[in-house]
């Protein structure tokens, strides 16, 4: 006779990354109680020790794959190759954070631990198909998020920031989480892979879950027109975090997403796409064209980064594996060039009188000549003027447009690079063709001048020698696409 | 010079020499900008006496590197006689527009970055010409732009801002259009092969029904006609090359309106055969169109620079009309062309900056007569304008002349329309050349004028001399690509009759 449940014990060594990730996270949180005045650089190595320890198990332990804790967490090449981005984000971000935060006087102990928090819960956002545990990591990245943006005390935008994230963030959640109880009701599963396969009675169920389910991503995610809280909570959050949530948050949300596009059945494709898409020309059209006119450059860059969500969502109306290559090298893409981008203000953000206005800008060729050309690399990129991976990564999307024959779409996205073309490149020429309007005091310790100028330099390298980043993403597309 | 990366070290050799002005005072960066352009100058002409013209219309020179197997995508080099004059055209116009700058009154600050761009330019250019693969193609098509906003943006003229702006938007938008069309291209291949391919040796397999072909078409039509520019789509250049230091509109003009000429041909017409036959009609008469407008446009301009850049798109017409007979006299004329206007116009634009530098003016009524007292200068200027017009034994001569043949062998009408055209073209050189020689003006400023010399005059020499060859010796230049052309024929009619 069949046993129904078969006692497994658990694999731990899929699982010891996070293992490292959360014992950090703990270790830091214990530092944090013991220590009434922690001290920042103990807590920076700590923090840097563990991930890069768990770095480097993920490395050592690349191509290992399988499912544990019963099917509730998968670790495949795709969750391997997301995490290991995440970790070399969030160890990169603590090369930055200390300056900041001291220039800003909001130097907090508690800021190591909830970063390992968010770390957690974003790898196991990327590594699971079952509802649950996508929604604990969900809860668990956001949360973190809402106490990482408010986190500047003194700052009156930073806590209105958090607290419209927070409750457009609990709508999105609890959206999520109806999604998920219909598609339960459907299927009597919890399991993505089989609640999208099963064919059940009530067809309407699980339409009416996914797409419940499917905005509540949406609103993480900033897509036209769940996109309310996203400047707000951009422009209030430490430019720091801003740059992580663009980057980290970007990835940790696409992934479920991303998860889904093998899963798209037949009799219900034509829907998928048909939504997608019109979220897609929407997003990125808004995005835009919002940020064409925006004044404030960290703003701008909220919005552009809308306008990326949209071009990333292009790709999953693809649902081949054509599509799903061109979403995953896109969505590592923009980490990289968001990341950098927003860092870059972070920096200029410690220099007395700076407001992120666009007027500042002018000049900066003669006053920081090294961080105007890495931030026009990086603008360039997000444009997507070869041979950035910017460039890449739009050209994979068309690639898929191309596929599907949706064209209309791929002229819309064409008209929306257009639109983008004004604002990057206004930032450029007022960094390189106007004369100085005020001098900049910039202190930047060398740490972060290397960190830019790697970011920039592995921009145009990663985008140059395609191969590096393709031989990551090819192989674990089709790895999902075979399951 | 069997097995030696001529494409590679031409690459490469420029971008050396941004790395030594990256790391030298300012003053030397231009003689070290001078000196790598005329080695890879000098490299080329070497590479003359290696060309097998014998088998011209085949690639030679050949270098593959790998960038993604999975998808076909490499670094594929190559020249045949077309691509091969055309990075001839391109070391020699560099080294002119560098030997110019050196003597610029322009260019007197931030001159690292200038001659790093300019550099830039050269390795950009010539992995355009030498691209075997389209999306390598694509990539080296776009970062020419880059290099160009910036000496636009720079050291331009007053209203230089505002003209950078319009370049990069017109051509990056356009530009997308092409894109989607490569990659459609590869996917089409992918339908068909099972495999994807970005290599123009596959893609040129591909096999379309007529209405996606017509549209794939018109997505690298819209690209190539700006770029080219054809007529409506033109109104970018004047400015472009209007407000570009003169060494800017030098380039400009001589080769990144070729990529667009280059591109129709090897792309449009070698990639969508049937297409380019079913829309060979549209395409002569809007070349037509092109070259009667531009002519009246340019008449009408009182800046001598954009004076000269309408004259370069009036030019273009006849290489778009000429390329789109699609016979071989027809081909023949409209390469001629493009390599007889790039000596042309880098001349020309030689000249607005060299009157420019003496009565710091543009207008072409302060130019009237301004010629009189440099005698050396008014030859040269002479010869480039009656080349230009086509005088026969002028480097443009051959290519009107057989475009007229050309159109001849379809109706007499089209070959009364081309000389409607020519006859335009030749309104406004005349009426060019009367202004600078023949108006009168008060002379007492005039006869202070310094005389072309040095590394100005070589710069003109190192136009003018191939002018008189291709006016001259024709045959030179028509052994470049004549074979190639008739392997493009053969070709065509294989695929047109073929199905």
């Amino acid at each position: 006779m069949e046993q129904l449940i078969s006692i497994e014990f658990p694999r731990f060594s899929l699982v010891l990354p996070e293992l490292v990730v959360l014992l950090t996270g703990f270790l830091l949180f214990s530092l944090d109680i013991v220590y009434k005045r922690i001290n920042h650089a103990l807590a920076i190595s700590v923090s840097l020790v563990g991930y890069l320890l768990a770095f480097l198990l993920l490395v050592f332990s690349w191509g290992v794959e399988g499912e544990t804790f019963y099917g509730l967490y998968k670790r495949d090449s795709f969750s391997s190759l997301m995490q290991a981005f995440m970790l070399l984000l969030t160890m990169t971000l603590l090369g930055f954070n200390y300056l900041y935060y001291k220039s800003k006087k909001s130097l907090y102990g508690e800021f190591y631990y909830i970063l390992s928090f968010t770390l957690i819960g974003g790898m196991f956002l990327v590594s699971s198909y079952n509802l649950v545990v996508l929604y604990v990591a969900l809860e668990a990245v956001s949360i973190a998020f809402y106490m990482l943006t408010a986190l500047l005390r003194s700052d009156f935008n930073s806590k209105e920031g958090a607290f419209k994230y927070l409750i457009l963030g609990g709508l999105s959640i609890a959206l999520a989480s109806y999604g998920a109880g219909f598609m339960y009701l459907y299927s009597g599963s919890l399991d993505l892979r089989y609640i999208l396969t099963h064919v059940g009675e009530n067809h309407y169920f699980l339409v009416l879950g996914l797409v419940l389910f499917l905005i509540g991503f949406a609103i993480k995610i900033g897509a036209v027109p769940f996109h309310f809280w996203l400047p707000d909570a951009y422009q209030g959050a430490p430019t720091p975090i801003t740059a992580y949530m663009a980057s980290f948050g970007k990835l940790a949300f696409f992934a479920p997403v991303v998860r889904l596009m093998p899963l798209v059945q037949e009799h219900f494709a034509y829907a998928w796409i048909t939504t997608t898409a019109i979220i897609s020309a929407l997003t990125m059209l808004y995005g835009n064209l919002t940020a064409l006119v925006q004044k404030d450059v960290k703003r701008l860059l909220a919005y552009s980064s809308i306008a990326h969500s949209g071009y990333i969502l292009a790709g999953i109306a693809v649902a081949e594996v054509i599509g799903l290559k061109a979403v995953i090298y896109f969505l590592l893409a923009y980490s990289l060039m968001g990341f950098g981008s927003f860092m870059v203000l972070a920096l200029l953000e410690r220099v007395p009188g700076w407001e992120n206005r666009l007027e500042q800008f002018s000049g900066m060729r003669f006053s920081a000549p090294w961080l105007a050309l890495s931030f026009m690399v990086m603008l360039l990129a997000l444009l997507g003027v070869p041979p950035t991976v910017g460039f890449i990564g739009k050209a994979l999307v068309f690639m898929s447009l191309s596929f599907e024959r949706l064209w209309w779409l791929a002229i819309v996205m064409i008209v929306a690079t257009g639109i983008s073309t004004g604002y990057y490149l206004r930032i450029t020429v007022l960094m390189f063709m106007k004369e100085q309007s005020n001098s900049l005091s910039l202190s930047v310790s060398n740490v972060e001048k290397f960190l830019i100028m790697l970011l920039s330099l592995a921009l145009v390298l990663i985008g140059a020698v395609p191969i590096i980043l393709w031989s990551f993403v090819s192989p674990s597309a089709e790895n999902l696409f075979m399951r | 010079m069997d097995g030696f990366p001529l494409i590679s070290v031409s690459m490469i050799l420029p971008l050396f020499g941004v790395f030594v002005i990256l790391f030298t005072k300012e003053e030397l960066s231009k003689w070290i900008a001078v000196f790598f352009s005329g080695l890879v100058f000098g490299i080329s002409l070497v590479s003359l006496f290696f060309f097998d013209f014998s088998r011209a219309g085949k690639v030679q020179f050949e270098e593959k590197y790998v960038l993604i197997p999975e998808l076909n995508l490499s670094l594929h080099l190559g020249f045949d006689g077309l691509s091969y004059l055309m990075y001839i055209l391109t070391t020699l116009v560099s080294l002119v527009a560098i030997l110019w700058s050196t003597r610029d009154h322009q260019i007197s600050h931030r001159l690292k970055e200038y001659y790093i761009w300019f550099l830039l330019t050269e390795t950009f250019l010539v992995g355009v010409f030498a691209s075997l693969d389209i999306m390598v193609f694509y990539v080296f098509y776009e970062l020419t732009l880059v290099p160009m906003f910036f000496v636009i943006g720079i050291w331009g003229y007053k209203l230089r801002l505002y003209s950078a702006y319009k370049f990069f938007i017109y051509i990056f938008v356009s530009s997308l259009f092409l894109l989607l069309g490569i990659v459609s291209l590869a996917v089409q291949h992918y339908r068909q092969f099972g495999k994807f391919s970005f290599n123009y040796f596959d893609l040129i397999n591909n096999k379309y029904d007529l209405t996606f072909e017509v549209f794939m078409f018109l997505l690298f039509l819209i690209a190539f006609a700006v770029k080219t520019p054809i007529v409506p789509f033109h109104t970018w250049l004047p400015d472009a090359h209007g407000e570009a230091p003169t060494a800017g509109s030098v380039v400009l003009a001589a080769v990144l309106l070729k990529m667009g000429t280059y591109a129709l041909l090897r792309f449009n017409i070698g990639l969508f055969p049937i297409a380019s036959v079913y829309l060979m009609p549209i395409m002569v008469l809007w070349g037509i169109f092109t070259i009667v407008f531009a002519s009246w446009f340019t008449i009408s301009q009182s800046n001598v620079k954009r004076f000269v850049a309408y004259s370069s798109v009036s030019h273009m017409g006849f290489v778009v009309t000429g390329m789109f007979l699609l016979n071989a006299e027809g081909l023949r004329a409209s390469i001629t062309e493009m390599f007889a206007h790039g000596l042309t116009s880098s001349a020309l634009f030689m000249m607005a900056g060299f009157i420019y530098n003496r009565l710091h003016s543009f207008n072409m009524q302060a130019l009237r007569g301004s010629i009189k007292f440099m005698p050396l200068f008014a030859v040269l200027v002479a010869i480039t304008g009656f080349s230009s017009m086509g005088l026969p034994g002028g480097s443009s001569f051959w290519g009107k002349f057989l475009t007229i043949v050309g159109a001849r062998e379809y109706t007499l009408l089209l070959a009364f329309l081309v000389v409607v055209g020519a006859f335009f073209s030749a309104v406004y050189v005349l009426y060019l050349l009367k202004t600078l020689y023949l108006d009168t003006k008060e002379e007492s400023r005039l006869i202070h004028f310094t005389d072309l010399r040095g590394f100005k005059l070589s710069a003109f020499l190192l136009v003018v001399i191939p002018m008189l060859m291709v006016g001259f010796l024709p045959f030179l230049f028509f052994a470049f690509y004549d074979l190639y052309i008739n392997s493009l024929l053969n070709y065509l009619v294989s695929r047109v009759m073929g199905g």
